[in-house]
């Protein structure tokens, strides 16, 4: 949203063509490149902004992993990927300049020497392809490798740059496990690059419906004086999802849940809903007021665990109709896993915007539909011009998915009646169906990472703090003795009984999806 | 309801009073998830026959991604007899979500003798309350300009390529700015079709390490299909508006020169071609060479540079739609005023 001190002048030609900052040359470097993140979704990316026009002229990408292969051996297999995952059919006359662009080099991730030729290999790449000594280190391998990759980036001078170029790395979730771990992880990576250089990259921030909350709450004067305890009666999220664990048993046994979406997506897309107004757009200061509302978040004690944060596993069901296995009877499970799949959790926020109005969140595997959304629900009125009213209360939604939209609910008088209880639902379609159909989360946050613009990135102390919150909910989950129930549900549900009782103590309901 | 599906007809004929009633009674009769959207108003000028059935099968595709209440005009001024016919219609398109239709409603005139005293009344009478007034204006403006519309009128649309004396009409785009106390922007399709081109070149000189070859640049070429030299001219005025150079010279139709800082040159050499309306454009810069020009699939811009004898590594990107649909939806995508288009048509506004 706001550019850094490294942004470049402005270019005169571009008055007029562009609002968002201008993504400069660079060379791409991604480590893990023969890596499924790498085929399913960065080089799709990176392909569609360059269908799109997006890329700038000067961005080249240069595939870094273990396994011995040619540039072109790299291409063709990038190229079928690429062609299954894009979101936009791929044409060969793109494809075939785009491809032009790619390199492979291969190295062991701990080998330093593979890191000097590097180095060398990106010296000639800016002078043949004019990346202008711009680097952006992409990190899709897995976190046990983050400390070897930066430490061998540091050795060989790729973590700084000449003047007027810059060097930025990207790293993926998750970004430790723990509070100790994530602190390891931050001192790890403070060691090769500091903070400006860095990018933690949460996939959910680069939605535009994300992005839309911030306009919404701020830029509607109808919307900014009501957005507090005094007219709001709680916030829901949601982050349901029909697909089981599938592939990702080996991460997801140790992760679960809590960690996997509540810790990082979920968190971060509160932190936009309750965070208070920045002082201006630049990313330090939204991420300054982000950081806050996850310093606010009411920690629970132990015992107060059990009755405010719900955890299940799915059993067998069926989802669309079609049976499906329970979660111990996936591949690479243990039969006797005790990793949640589904959590319910009802949060405060201790400021005085949020005070007493709770926050009740559910992320779940195989649930009956694929939906993301934050509602907001408004205070009812209980009785008005001597006249009772019933019904429900007014509600604004943002739907991430499927429909991408923001929504206002609002009563209307029904006819023939006094006061009505049918809610009349206004619609605003946030994204244009047509607009750019295949500009996705990952590629805007490419984008943004080439421009400098760390604004939907998280940043060490939104990190930490997040754990810092999540921690003890785990411990609680370890405990030996009284650990809080696993509850179990059949795929294809809302998740267990539990979760919809945590709401109806407090006289709410699970909002319908 | 009569239009449930995309249509292209113009709908249920109405008495002119009762538009308003009509257009309820048509969304109280419709079936299935409807939802009427409207973001704006759309209105569509045309004196060329025929043009309500046009412009009908353009507003069935615009409203896809712009929903609005449409008002499609076709005057007949010839005629001695004054009289208006009306129609009401719906373009119902399937949201993104799938299940629900999303419409845009058009009311349609066919207007008959004297025009441009019923063109106001008919305009404003029909206007959906509190949006803003888009009027695309498919003719060459005439005296007289109604202050009476186009104080209502936010964004006029028009196509400066097909005017037949600019001068003429830039001065009654004046006059309508002034009647209008300068609030109404003007939006040239002529401009919108030089977006991408524009967008393009621009991407050459992103980086600060590139902004010196912006001083050096000595040679423009542009090459432009017959019938587009205004076009041409427009993105010549572009260049010359953004980066200060001044007209010096008009050697031939085809030459001009321009002078930048420290009194230096740039030549721009304007090359009649088949082709795109503006088919490709080179710059030159000291040794280096910037070009954009369509490749032969014919929906991509190449764009490349290449240093004294050093092999190109072309880039391609979308060219976009020059079709009436695509520039207006460029458009109607827009706010605020056209400050760069301003400046370029200034710069060369004695060679249109």
């Amino acid at each position: 949203m706001n550019r850094t001190a490294d942004q470049p002048e402005p270019n005169p030609l571009r008055e007029g063509l562009s609002a968002r900052p201008v993504p400069q040359p660079c060379s791409i470097v991604i480590f893990g490149a023969t890596g499924d993140l790498t085929h399913r979704k960065l080089v799709p990316a990176l392909y569609n902004l360059a269908a799109d026009g997006e890329l700038p002229p000067g961005v080249v990408i240069v595939g870094f992993a273990r396994r011995d292969k040619s540039d072109d051996d790299f291409r063709r297999e990038i190229e079928e990927s690429t062609r299954k995952f894009s979101r936009q059919p791929v044409r060969d006359e793109i494809w075939n300049a785009f491809a032009q662009s790619i390199f492979y080099h291969r190295s062991e991730f701990g080998d330093e020497a593979g890191y000097e030729q590097l180095a060398k290999r990106l010296d000639e790449l800016d002078k043949s392809h004019g990346t202008r000594g711009n680097r952006l280190f992409y990190l899709a391998a897995g976190p046990d490798q983050f400390e070897s990759i930066l430490k061998n980036l540091k050795a060989a001078g790729l973590n700084q740059t000449c003047k007027g170029s810059w060097a930025r790395i990207i790293i993926e979730k998750p970004f430790g496990s723990d509070l100790a771990s994530a602190r390891e992880l931050n001192r790890v990576v403070r060691n090769s690059f500091t903070e400006d250089q860095t990018y933690r990259i949460d996939h959910f921030l680069g939605k535009e419906t994300a992005q839309n909350i911030l306009v919404l709450r701020f830029a509607n004067a109808i919307f900014s004086p009501l957005w507090n305890t005094h007219y709001i009666d709680h916030v829901q999220i949601t982050a349901a999802e029909t697909l089981g664990v599938g592939t990702r048993a080996g991460y997801y046994e140790d992760a679960g849940a809590l960690r996997d979406m509540v810790q990082n997506h979920l968190i971060q897309l509160l932190c936009l809903v309750a965070m208070e107004p920045p002082t201006d757009l630049s990313a330090d200061s939204i991420r300054d007021e982000k950081v806050k509302v996850v310093r606010s978040l009411h920690r629970w004690s132990r015992s107060e665990i059990a009755a405010n944060v719900v955890r299940g596993q799915y059993t067998k069901g069926a989802i669309h109709g079609e049976p499906v296995l329970g979660y111990r009877q996936e591949q690479n499970v243990n039969p006797d896993s005790q990793t949640e799949t589904f959590v319910a959790l009802r949060l405060f926020i201790d400021n005085w915007r949020w005070a007493d109005v709770p926050v009740y969140m559910r992320v779940g595997k195989r649930l009956p539909k694929s939906a993301t959304e934050i509602s907001i629900h408004f205070k009812k009125r209980r009785r008005c011009c001597s006249i009772r009213i019933c019904g429900t209360s007014t509600c604004s939604s943002f739907e991430f998915s499927p429909t991408k939209e923001s929504r206002c609910e609002f009563m209307p008088r029904c006819p023939a009646q006094v006061f009505a209880s049918s809610r009349l639902k206004w619609i605003s379609i946030t994204e244009r169906p047509s607009a750019n159909p295949a500009r996705k989360r990952t590629n805007v946050l490419l984008l943004d990472a080439m421009s400098g613009d760390a604004t939907l990135f998280a940043r060490r102390d939104e990190v930490e703090e997040a754990w810092a919150f999540i921690d003890p909910i785990e411990e609680a989950w370890h405990a030996k003795k009284d650990a809080p129930e696993l509850y179990f549900y059949p795929a294809g549900s809302w998740g267990p009984e539990a979760a919809d009782d945590l709401l109806a103590r407090d006289g709410r309901a699970w909002r319908r999806l | 309801m009569p239009a449930a599906a995309e249509t292209y007809s113009l709908g249920a004929p109405v008495e002119i009073g009762k538009i308003e009633q009509e257009l309820k009674k048509l969304w109280q009769e419709g079936e299935g998830a409807m939802t009427r959207a409207s973001l704006m108003n759309l209105a569509v000028y045309s004196e060329q026959p025929g043009s309500l059935n046009n412009n009908t099968q353009l507003m069935a595709k615009i409203t896809e991604n712009h929903a609005c209440r449409a008002i499609v005009i076709e005057a007949d001024c010839r005629r001695e007899e004054d009289r208006v016919d009306a129609w009401i219609s719906a373009h119902c398109h399937v949201s993104s979500a799938g299940s629900k239709q999303v419409c845009s409603e058009q009311i349609s005139f066919l207007l008959k003798g004297g025009c441009t005293t019923q063109l106001p009344s008919i305009v404003l009478s029909n206007l959906d309350s509190d949006l803003p007034l888009y009027l695309w204006w498919q003719e060459e403006f005439h005296e007289p300009m109604d202050p009476q519309l186009w104080t209502w009128v936010d964004r006029v649309i028009y196509d400066s390529h097909g005017w037949s004396d600019f001068r003429s009409q830039t001065r009654l785009l004046e006059l309508m700015q002034k009647e209008a106390n300068q609030r109404i922007v003007l939006c040239d399709l002529n401009w919108t079709r030089l977006d991408n081109l524009r967008f393009a070149l621009a991407q050459f000189f992103d980086h600060p390490a590139s902004h010196h070859r912006l001083a050096k640049i000595s040679k423009v070429r542009i090459d432009f299909a017959p019938g587009f030299r205004s076009t041409a001219i427009l993105f010549a005025g572009w260049l010359g508006a953004q980066l200060n150079w001044h007209i010096e010279e008009v050697k031939s139709p085809r030459e001009l020169r321009f002078t930048g800082a420290s009194a230096r040159h740039i030549d721009v050499d304007l090359r009649e071609r088949d082709g795109e309306p503006v088919h490709e454009v080179a710059l030159t810069s000291g040794d280096v060479e910037f070009r954009v020009t369509y490749a032969d699939c014919g929906d991509l811009l190449e764009i490349s540079r290449a240093q004294n004898d050093e092999k190109r590594i072309p880039q391609l990107m979308p060219a976009g739609n020059n079709d009436p649909v695509g520039l207006i939806s460029e458009e109607l995508i827009r706010g605020g005023p056209h400050r760069v288009y301003l400046n370029a048509l200034n710069c060369v506004r004695d060679l249109l």
